[in-house]
């Protein structure tokens, strides 16, 4: 493949160099320069984590072919200020606090100053409009567009400087307190290195091959073509796991790769670990795979009856984990109700989407201590499984947690740090491995999708006398969180109510879909929303305001819950009267708003989807003029 | 991933088809690049392997705008950013700057370029209505024997179907013509499942003239996507538009008129109801903007353009 003779000016220096053709100007800046402020979060144009001046125009440097740049101008957010200064607008993000994990945020502060470029005195509305291509998932934007104004006010003159500074507090005196990230610096200048942003010497790449199929039997894998490719250093199966094979946070069922069988599509099969990531994507194509598909299963429901396709052999029911909650007795309950309400509630599966994928480097150091660098949220529980699995004594395998850019509990499985390990072994030399946000998406954990029956029945004044919940979770092909997903969903199902009567079943089970995981809440949000839906109709049946139905339910200090837990102090009922008052909630049954609500149309309800803000600034400037 | 053995930057359309002669078969035109590169992805074509990117954004007559009260010509490579940014486009253009602000993000649309979201012709493609309003025709160029020869279609032609256009091997789009329509009040709805970086689910692009007395339609444009294969005038509407009084009846029984278009692959009850509401929000928006005083209208086609 032929170079191309690449210049531009980059952050004000000349840059005259041989790129490729194929190159992005993201390649280019991150891998040739090092420069590796700004992120890749999708590759596709989607996040704006790559965002870059070209010739004064921010540009999304994930779509730009390198070629593009030739001749250019370009400025990364390295660019913005010194080292160890800060722009006014990076002062501003440390100051709001709007950076959280911090992957988003050098795109983010770059979209920011171009905004601010465009229109130095644009309003919230047109701010959000000029940061619509740059996605962020940790903060809810709010704060981002929060430092974007001070920074616009103290530039315009409108805010003294001073507002940057930090917030005046006593010594140890926090609450109630606007106090500095003490790593947002790090985050507003791109100089924070996450996983993907590190190399060392003799670095090999690595890609994985991922099964095509949902279950299949592997009659063989053939990777001496692959192995003979310039280039490639090692190629490894789960024929290479020196120790005991098998990971997962409660019940140890999923393989490092496919060991017989795979039983999802996604599923590491094998990995290479090649000069350069080209290299060893070629050679994952020479990696010749023999399947014989096997019958699988997509519904958990299906999955519980005699005969269904069987995933894992330990669990011939498909069962991953059932948790059950009997308090009082249910059945009493119901025939003391005055109203039985019976409805089935169902969530979809949700990816975590954090900004950053999945990245990891590893080496064995000189005293031949297997060292792992990934955003791992749970790095002292992979420790001991990966000593297991590469049979090493514990004090022969180091986890580092680099920055994670975004976990939300989805980095907490040990998906690919097993395969760093045995390519470092194997190589004898540091490996690292990055994910595309394709391959995120198909081989993570996600939130588990559930099917929710509740049946409640309560007395006319609006008091629960029964509970009863049946949740089925499709867990997926691996077990990874499930057991602590389905017993945290049980103990909160029935909600922080006081209910006399309760029959709680959360069951768990193996399909051959994308495996199900932790996710912020941790099956609270499935079993929340069914309960929480259920009291509004419920409300909505008895004539109650919903805000009623639920402080005539509401547990108190001292409480009890299903469980058997002792509550100390219960802040429900204050938590009711702020979001009463915070939503403008107007008093009644469900049934009693609607098109009559009075705050429809009002100056306080921002109209939908409306974009062009910038429209009516330029009118006003018109105007002005 | 994208791989390619050269990316060619042709600055002239002579180099350009020599290029293409060159590689014949083995090469693909990039303009903006702002879609090649995510098809060449896990999930659309993968890995793909293109001998030759050929880029026509440095070809001179490609970068051309030509604009005056009569005619709009548009070199095929003009950033979509230009209708919102170049004060000539968006006083002729008048449905363009709202089109072109629902378009991707500011900092795609820098790069991507009214060609390329043409060519590649998506059924959801948000230029293409909003240029059939304006009766569009397009410039394709063609070298053989040593010679460049031209031919124009209109753009309605010019598209045949999802992903078809009448584009023949080895030709290129080089402009694209069009009417001028300054004095025209524009307005293009667009509804997708967020706002930023969204393909649209339905979108209309409507350009109204009213008479002097700002009380009747003189004329009218009325272009729809996203509601079957290709992009779709609305010319019996406008027919039935042009001449009249704006009045809330006549409104809403030219908003009943397309329903029956209707023959997307999905969600077709959904968008007949979109569409109903577009049109009476297309037309007021349209109208407001071109100076009439809207008063008169029922308050209910007051919350429909809200």
């Amino acid at each position: 493949m032929p170079d191309l003779q690449f210049t531009a000016t980059i952050n004000g220096r000349k840059v005259s160099r041989n790129g490729k053709p194929h190159q992005r100007l993201l390649d280019f800046i991150r891998d040739d320069l090092n420069l590796t402020g700004n992120k890749e979060g999708c590759g596709a144009g989607e996040c704006g984590t790559c965002s870059v001046f070209v010739d004064g125009v921010l540009m999304k440097s994930c779509l730009m072919p390198l070629a593009k740049a030739q001749g250019k101008t370009i400025e990364t957010v390295e660019a913005l200020a010194k080292t160890g200064e800060l722009s006014v607008l990076q002062k501003a993000f440390h100051k709001a606090g709007a950076s959280q994990c911090g992957y988003c945020i050098p795109g983010m502060v770059m979209a920011a100053t171009a905004a601010l470029r465009a229109n130095p005195f644009a309003d919230r509305e047109e701010i959000k409009e000029r940061l619509g291509g740059n996605i962020c998932r940790c903060t809810g934007y709010q704060k981002i567009f929060d430092a974007v104004e001070m920074a616009r006010d103290v530039q315009n003159g409108s805010l003294p400087a001073t507002a940057l500074f930090e917030d005046e507090a006593e010594e140890g005196d926090f609450i109630g307190k606007n106090i500095r990230r003490i790593d947002a610096p790090s985050k507003v200048s791109g100089r924070l290195k996450y996983a993907a942003d590190m190399i060392m010497p003799g670095l090999l790449h690595v890609q994985v091959l991922r099964s095509p199929h949902a279950h299949a039997r592997i009659l063989s894998i053939d990777t001496s073509a692959a192995e003979a490719m310039d280039g490639v250093e090692a190629v490894i199966t789960s024929a290479d796991v020196p120790g005991e094979d098998g990971f997962g946070v409660f019940v140890n069922d999923q393989p490092v790769m496919a060991r017989g069988k795979v039983r999802y599509v996604g599923e590491a099969v094998a990995a290479v670990a090649a000069e350069d990531p080209l290299i060893a994507r070629r050679a994952l194509g020479a990696i010749k795979v023999v399947y014989e598909t096997l019958p699988a299963v997509f519904d958990p429901d299906e999955a519980m009856r005699p005969g269904a396709p069987v995933l894992h052999d330990y669990a011939p029911d498909n069962v991953t984990k059932h948790i059950p909650i009997r308090v009082g007795d249910v059945e009493n309950g119901f025939a003391e109700s005055d109203l039985v309400v019976e409805e089935i509630y169902s969530t979809q599966p949700i990816e975590h989407a954090y900004l950053e994928p999945e990245a990891g480097l590893a080496y064995v150091d000189h005293d031949g201590v297997v060292t792992i660098v990934s955003p791992d949220q749970n790095v002292t529980h992979h420790r001991h499984m990966l000593a297991r699995i590469i049979a090493k004594p514990i004090s022969k395998v180091r986890f580092i947690m680099s920055p994670v850019g975004g976990g939300f509990g989805g980095k907490e499985d040990m998906i690919y740090q097993g395969m760093l390990a045995l390519l470092a072994m194997k190589t004898q030399r540091p490996v690292r491995l990055v994910f595309t946000r394709e391959e995120s998406i198909v081989s993570t954990a996600k939130r588990h999708p559930s099917r929710t029956v509740l049946r409640m029945g309560l007395a006319s004044d609006g008091r629960i006398r029964a509970f009863q919940m049946k949740m089925l979770c499709d867990g997926g092909a691996y077990g990874l969180s499930t057991e602590g997903v389905m017993r945290k969903a049980a103990i909160l199902a029935a909600g922080p109510y006081v209910i006399p009567n309760v029959k709680i079943d959360t069951i768990g089970v193996y399909t051959n879909n994308t495996p199900s995981g932790a996710f912020r809440s941790f099956g609270a949000l499935q079993t929340a929303f069914a309960t929480e839906s259920h009291l509004d109709i419920c409300a909505e049946r008895l004539g109650l305001d919903p805000f009623q139905i639920r402080r005539i339910n509401a547990m108190r200090d001292g409480a009890l819950t299903h469980t058997k837990a002792k509550l100390g102090s219960v802040s429900l009922t204050r938590a009711l009267d702020a979001v009463e008052k915070a939503s403008g909630w107007e008093t009644g049954a469900p049934v009693s708003r609607g098109a009559s609500r009075s705050d429809l149309n009002s100056d306080e309800i921002r109209p939908p989807c409306a974009l062009g803000a910038r429209f009516a600034a330029a009118e006003k400037q018109e105007a002005a003029e | 991933m994208l791989t390619c053995d050269n990316y060619l930057t042709p600055s002239s359309l002579d180099e350009a088809f020599d290029a293409m002669a060159e590689h014949r078969g083995h090469y693909r035109i990039v303009a903006g690049a702002t879609d090649t590169l995510p098809w060449a992805r896990e999930g659309r074509a993968g890995d793909v392997h293109i001998p030759a990117m050929i880029d026509v954004t440095k070809i001179p007559e490609l970068r051309q705008l030509s604009v005056n009260d009569n005619r709009v010509r548009l070199g095929a490579a003009t950033p979509i950013q230009r209708f919102l940014d170049d004060r000539s486009l968006v006083r002729t253009l008048p449905a363009m700057p709202r089109c072109a602000v629902w378009f991707a993000d500011d900092q795609i649309r820098a790069q991507a370029t009214v060609g390329g979201n043409i060519v590649n012709a998506s059924p959801a493609a948000d230029a293409t209505p909003c240029l059939i309003a304006h009766a569009a025709e397009v410039e394709l160029a063609k070298k053989s024997d040593g010679n460049i020869g031209r031919r124009r279609m209109t753009l309605d032609q010019f598209v045949t179907g999802p992903n078809r256009t009448a584009l023949e091997d080895g030709e290129l789009l080089i402009a694209i013509e069009c009417d001028s329509l300054p004095g025209y009040g524009g307005s293009f709805e667009k509804v997708g499942h967020r706002r930023s970086l969204v393909i649209s689910l339905v979108c209309l692009a409507t350009l109204v003239k009213l008479d002097a007395q700002s009380q009747r339609i003189e004329d009218v444009r009325l272009s729809i996507a996203g509601i079957g294969p290709k992009p779709l005038r609305l010319a019996e509407v406008e027919t039935f538009l042009r001449g009249a009084a704006i009045s809330p009846e006549r409104l809403e029984q030219a908003a009943d008129m397309p329903a029956s278009f209707v023959a997307s692959r999905t969600r077709q009850q959904y968008r007949r109801e979109v569409v109903r509401g577009f049109m009476l929000r297309g037309l007021i928006n349209a109208s407001r903007s071109a100076g009439a005083d809207l008063t008169m209208l029922a308050p209910e086609l007051e919350v429909a353009c809200a």
